[in-house]
């Protein structure tokens, strides 16, 4: 059997239902892990250990009956710390939050309590899910586990750390201007931005109202769908919540790209903003395989990157502050000073500027809808720079500056980021694969034909073992 | 950290204005940066649209209407 540390969701699962693992010996591995390894990456805020061994054994005891509730069940995952869980703290990694205790669990948790997962904890994140990798806050930020000096990407970036260390095979994240896909591309694991409406923002803290989404991380493009299906469908408490079913991504995931059309919007990282050398070579390789494998790939062109950015950034600026407004003005000094620094532009964006950022969403998605008319996805790098040093704020700061993710927050539309391959140095680089509204099974199956044809996923980060065991001990 | 004094004129007015009086006199080089990201001008519409295009999305009644 694989390193259980190593498990994928789809071979745990399997395991569990065949009662060749059980739920709470899965989970005691990756406690122990937690327990012997986090110190060195700061992704746990808090480890719930008692409550999943608790959820383990209970799901140790259904799937004993005969009585298994699908794929999700015994399987551990770990949770943003921006997701309500009843009787705990959210805290959105703020200290403004520190003593807050949700009263109910968010949307998302209540599917995954009712599909039989087991909850390890809460995990970092950039305060509010904005910011940066900040070192005035009570916990320290999240480290990279393929280099530890290096920004884990965020704001998603306990979830990212925790997944490339081994400490979980799931974990669910946030994405506003790419956070799921952020430490996605960072940790070189596989994150998902699914369409605006497919999974509930019900009881998730708020960055903004019209950008946020929720997001599946894991380690295979597989497990990603089978939590993608845990997540999502329709929410009637939640007014942004899509009506509809939700499509069934593991039927073709495995149908491969033959025939199929991609675009490649090349302009972002040729012409648009400076892209890193191994961030370029990697995606053109991918293009060169995916052609390999039976796809039509041909390039495309939409508006330039810094209208995509502008208009994030002002709908972003604008809903930002008018949730935060009140802290902001009368404890500044309690935030994060990259925090601050995030939300104060919002102050100065005039109620006529955030219209026309609004009018231009409108225009993009008209292009981006125009686009797709005679493609099944697009594909562009998600990063357009490799990750700097977590401590280097100038330079975590470029890498968000230069990025290409947050066109499809503007859209709305699904886009995954997986692995195109590793810098020299071993450094995860990565691309996005982006498809039309709901068209997550077509997202997944190009992906996951992708990453079968290159193995990368196949790649751990060199794990130092530095602790005792806890729940050995 | 920068004297609040020496802040423009303009972004001091709007920034108290605002209610950040408070953050101005803790962070006076942050709220400048501020006011400059946040005034910055939005890149100019794609042709076709315009300023008397609607905005997405549109506001819709029936959404609260019971059974909706």
């Amino acid at each position: 059997m694989t390193d259980v540390a190593w498990l994928t969701v789809a071979e745990g699962s399997q395991l569990l239902r065949a009662k060749k693992l059980s739920p709470v010996e899965w989970t005691k591995a990756l406690l122990d892990r937690i327990a012997a390894i986090d110190s060195q990456y700061n992704a746990f805020l808090v480890v719930t250990a008692d409550q999943a061994l608790a959820q383990a054994k209970a799901a140790e005891a259904e799937i004993a009956k005969g009585q298994w509730r699908g794929p999700m069940h015994g399987v551990p995952y770990a949770c943003k710390d921006i997701f309500d869980i009843e009787g705990m703290a959210t805290t959105c990694h703020s200290k403004i939050r520190i003593d807050h205790r949700a009263s109910a669990d968010a949307f998302v948790v209540k599917r995954l309590r009712k599909a039989g997962a087991v909850l390890l904890g809460k995990v970092a994140l950039h305060e509010f899910a904005t910011g940066g990798p900040a070192f005035d806050l009570p916990w320290p930020p999240a480290r990279n586990p393929w280099n530890r000096d290096l920004h884990p990407g965020g704001s998603s970036s306990g979830s990212g750390a925790a997944l490339a260390a081994g400490m979980a095979p799931a974990a669910l994240g946030t994405d506003t201007g790419g956070s799921v896909r952020n430490p996605a591309t960072c940790c070189g694991i596989v994150g998902m931005k699914p369409t605006y409406g497919a999974v509930s923002l019900n009881g998730v803290f708020p960055l903004t109202y019209s950008l946020d989404h929720v997001g599946p991380m894991t380690r295979t493009v597989e497990d990603n769908a089978i939590f993608f299906h845990a997540i999502a469908g329709h929410d009637p408490d939640d007014p942004t919540s899509a009506r509809r079913e939700t499509p069934d991504c593991l039927k073709d995931l495995k149908a491969g790209v033959k025939g199929l059309r991609i675009g490649v919007i090349e302009h972002f990282y040729r012409q648009d903003a400076e892209a890193n050398a191994d961030q370029v070579r990697a995606i053109d390789q991918a293009v060169d395989l995916l052609q390999k494998l039976g796809a039509s790939v041909k390039t495309i062109r939409l508006s330039p990157l810094s209208l995509w950015t502008d208009c994030n950034r002002t709908i972003h600026q604008a809903e930002a502050y008018a949730i935060h407004e009140k802290d902001v003005q009368q404890r500044p000094e309690d935030f994060a000073a990259l925090t601050r620094n995030r939300l104060l532009p919002g102050a100065f964006v005039s109620a006529a500027k955030y219209i026309r950022a609004q009018q231009l969403r409108a225009a993009l998605c008209r292009e981006f809808a125009d686009a797709m008319r005679d493609l099944d996805a697009v594909m562009t790098l998600s990063s357009l720079l490799l990750p700097s040093r977590i401590e280097d704020a100038a330079a975590v700061a470029k890498t968000y500056d230069q990025q290409a993710r947050l066109v499809f927050n503007v859209t709305g539309t699904p886009a995954i980021s997986v692995l195109t391959g590793f810098t020299a140095s071993g450094i995860p680089l990565a691309m996005q694969i982006a498809g039309s509204a709901f068209e997550e099974p077509m997202v997944y199956r190009i992906a996951q034909a992708y990453e079968a044809a290159t193995g990368f996923a196949d790649r751990h980060p060199p794990i130092k073992l530095r602790e005792k065991a806890a729940t050995t001990a | 950290m920068s004297d609040a004094s020496k802040t423009p004129e303009a972004v001091r007015l709007m920034a108290e204005q605002h209610g950040l009086a408070k953050a101005l006199k803790l962070y006076p080089d942050g709220v400048k940066a501020a006011a400059e990201r946040g005034l910055k001008p939005l890149g100019d519409l794609p042709a076709g649209t315009t300023q008397i295009s609607s905005p997405a999305p549109i506001f819709n009644p029936a959404r609260f209407e019971r059974g909706e």
